[in-house]
């Protein structure tokens, strides 16, 4: 049994790096990770930022989780990501001032970011507390590693530095578009491409699929995937989970 | 006049999504229909409105009133959250088939970056109230905007032939990125 | 049902509760903490605008607000202020140095900036600022492109980032102005 735990607590954890990892394979929290990649520090502080208060609030969420009642639950999940955000933003104003002016207003936006809600509702909801900080320590590095290395790519392209350091020199001309919204872009979509091409497996086609609201969603049947569905095929869909409903209420 | 140049600004200039990069999600993943797209967009342009009124509200007659600094980023998001709920009970109340149309959007709202991107930048940029407004309905139509060409061009790629690996999120981000380099193309019309 | 109600107010009331208390614990934990880098910052960029000043006064006069330089033995060097407005992206935040006569800039220091990076962004460099040391401000600032500046009171603007510049001197010239009309009769 122990052995066990033991087992998946490190599945859980490994799985965040790679196989499940929040940008590169589900394409979530799109939002800081193209915004803050101008340079891997910012990354690297983005992603270490995001990490903590996925953590944290997995636990909380882990130990609430037998107490909220489900109508309040997404209310109860948001308050409490937000309060971890308030900290983590906070903590970069008092130690680490030159970043937060960096990081800006998307430290708050953390908020929303999808992979937050959307683990806490996957996940730690249902998950006892050490499998939730695998899980959630697991997909946090998962996304800081993606963060820093497309800051990587666009700071060496972009500004001729890694970390700061230079390592081109004078002669290099940087090509400034990397460092601007339209580089974001179509860094992360070619590094998308590429790890592709590399791997069999197709990223998901959904995007905000079984992240953010995701259990309201699914709910009513709304994914992204039903965005593509035309109104009837919509209609069909959601005559089922109607049929769930009635069934729970006589019951 | 500083309202026309606030809202060109948060419309297209600093354009919320192909330049600061809120409301990804959706610009992503959504719209692949431009009729959906526009609905979307004008739901979303609604609750970024409304948002921008009431945060401003709340800021200055509570937050800044007391002093709780700290409570900005959780009374935001509960605000947002019930306002997206009132608005799709309101909807479904009073226009059925308008709900039918836009219902099924809503729920996404409340996790659209841009929309708490909206209310944190009201705040940091000191805005009037009226100029708080005139933003939110700029960013919100500034967002429908993108989206709804986004919408269309991804109807067009339908018919390329995109390299395999590309295919989905790649060529869409791409896209994106080509759209944010013509967009700048606007730059300097207007000093926000 | 009633008790369903009863618990979800219950739990969303302690939710919130336990939010408020905690993080307005950890804001007066922080806050000291902030207002000193804040404090720190400020001096830090009085100093270098005004490379002769030794500490400083705050004044105050129509709600604006001014830090006087002063060296070893007390006299005044110069006035050291605030100037904000709008850049080609957002906000753009400096802290300027003046001479006592109201002449010359004594040194501009960009506080605050989210220019385009690699374009506008090239306002917060050494190369851009230090244009403004010992610049004259009669009868304004103003700027040439692509050439070397020829009159005292002429900066050279940063190629492909005409705006933020522009934006620079504009506002500049405009906190330049209020600042002299209310201070210069002391």
């Amino acid at each position: 049994m122990a052995e066990d735990t033991n087992r998946s607590l490190y599945y859980e954890f490994v799985k965040g790096l790679w196989e499940e990892n929040p940008i590169f394979r589900m394409l979530l929290g799109m939002c800081p990770t193209l915004a803050v990649t101008n340079s891997a520090v910012n990354g690297l502080a983005m992603g270490l930022a995001t990490t903590f208060v996925l953590t944290c609030s997995s636990v909380m969420v882990s130990l609430v989780r037998k107490i909220v009642p489900s109508q309040v639950r997404l209310a109860t999940f948001i308050v409490i990501i937000a309060t971890f955000v308030t900290i983590a933003d906070y903590f970069l104003k008092a130690f680490f001032p030159p970043i937060s002016k960096q990081l800006g207003p998307y430290v708050p936006l953390i908020v929303v970011n999808c992979v937050i809600l959307g683990r806490a509702e996957a996940f730690s909801s249902k998950n006892p507390i050490s499998l939730s900080v695998a899980d959630a320590s697991g997909i946090g590095i998962g996304f800081t590693l993606a963060l820093v290395s497309l800051g990587i790519v666009r700071e060496i392209l972009g500004n001729g530095s890694i970390f700061n350091i230079s390592i081109f020199g004078e002669w290099f001309e940087p090509w400034i578009v990397m460092l601007l919204p339209a580089g974001a872009f179509i860094t992360l979509g070619i590094m998308i491409g590429i790890i592709n091409a590399f791997t069999i497996k197709k990223t998901g086609k959904g995007v905000c699929f079984g992240c953010s609201i995701g259990y309201k969603l699914q709910e009513k049947l709304v994914t992204a995937e039903s965005m593509y569905l035309t109104p009837e095929e919509l209609e069909a869909a959601k005559a089922k989970p109607e049929k769930k409903e009635k069934k729970k209420k006589e019951g | 006049m500083d309202i026309l140049v606030i809202f060109i600004a948060a419309a297209i200039v600093n354009n919320f999504v192909l330049t600061y990069f809120l409301g990804i999600c959706p610009f992503i993943g959504v719209s692949k229909r431009v009729d959906h797209a526009f609905s979307l967009g004008i739901a979303t342009t609604f609750v970024m409105t409304m948002t921008a009124i009431i945060t401003w509200l709340i800021n200055h007659f509570i937050l800044i009133k007391f002093n709780l600094p700290f409570l900005e980023y959780v009374s935001f998001i509960i605000v947002i959250a019930s306002l997206v709920q009132l608005v799709e009970m309101f909807i479904r109340k009073v226009n059925p088939f308008l709900y039918r149309t836009l219902g099924i959007f809503l729920p996404l709202i409340t996790t659209n970056c841009a929309v708490l991107g909206l209310a944190l930048f009201a705040v940091l940029r000191d805005y009037s109230f009226i100029g708080t407004v005139v933003f939110g309905l700029g960013a919100g139509l500034g967002f429908t905007l993108a989206i709804v060409i986004m919408a269309g061009i991804r109807e067009e790629l339908d018919m390329a032939d995109v390299p395999l690996p590309l295919q989905g999120a790649g060529i869409t981000l791409i896209t994106a990125g080509l759209l944010a380099l013509s967009f700048m193309g606007f730059a300097g019309l207007i000093t926000a | 049902m009633n008790k369903t109600v009863i618990r979800m107010l219950l739990v969303l009331t302690s939710v919130g509760v336990i939010s408020g208390g905690a993080l307005s614990g950890v804001y007066k934990a922080a806050f000291p903490r902030i207002e000193r880098h804040r404090l720190e910052e400020l001096k830090r960029a009085i100093f270098v605008v005004l490379p002769d000043a030794k500490n400083y006064k705050t004044l105050e006069k129509n709600e604006l607000k001014v830090y006087q330089g002063i060296d070893e033995t007390g006299n005044p060097v110069g006035i050291a202020f605030e100037a904000k407005g709008n850049g080609f992206q957002g906000k753009i935040s400096m802290m300027v140095g003046i001479d006592n006569q109201f002449e010359k800039l004594t040194g501009m220091l960009v506080l605050d900036q989210i220019e385009t990076p690699g374009l506008g962004a090239k306002i917060a460099k050494d190369k851009f600022q230090s244009q403004f040391k010992g610049l004259s401000i009669s009868p304004e600032i103003t700027y040439v492109k692509n050439k070397k500046p020829e009159k005292p009171n002429e900066i050279q603007a940063i190629t492909a980032a005409t705006i933020s510049s522009k934006a620079v001197v504009k506002i500049l010239n405009r906190q330049i102005k209020e600042i002299t009309e209310t201070f210069k009769l002391n």
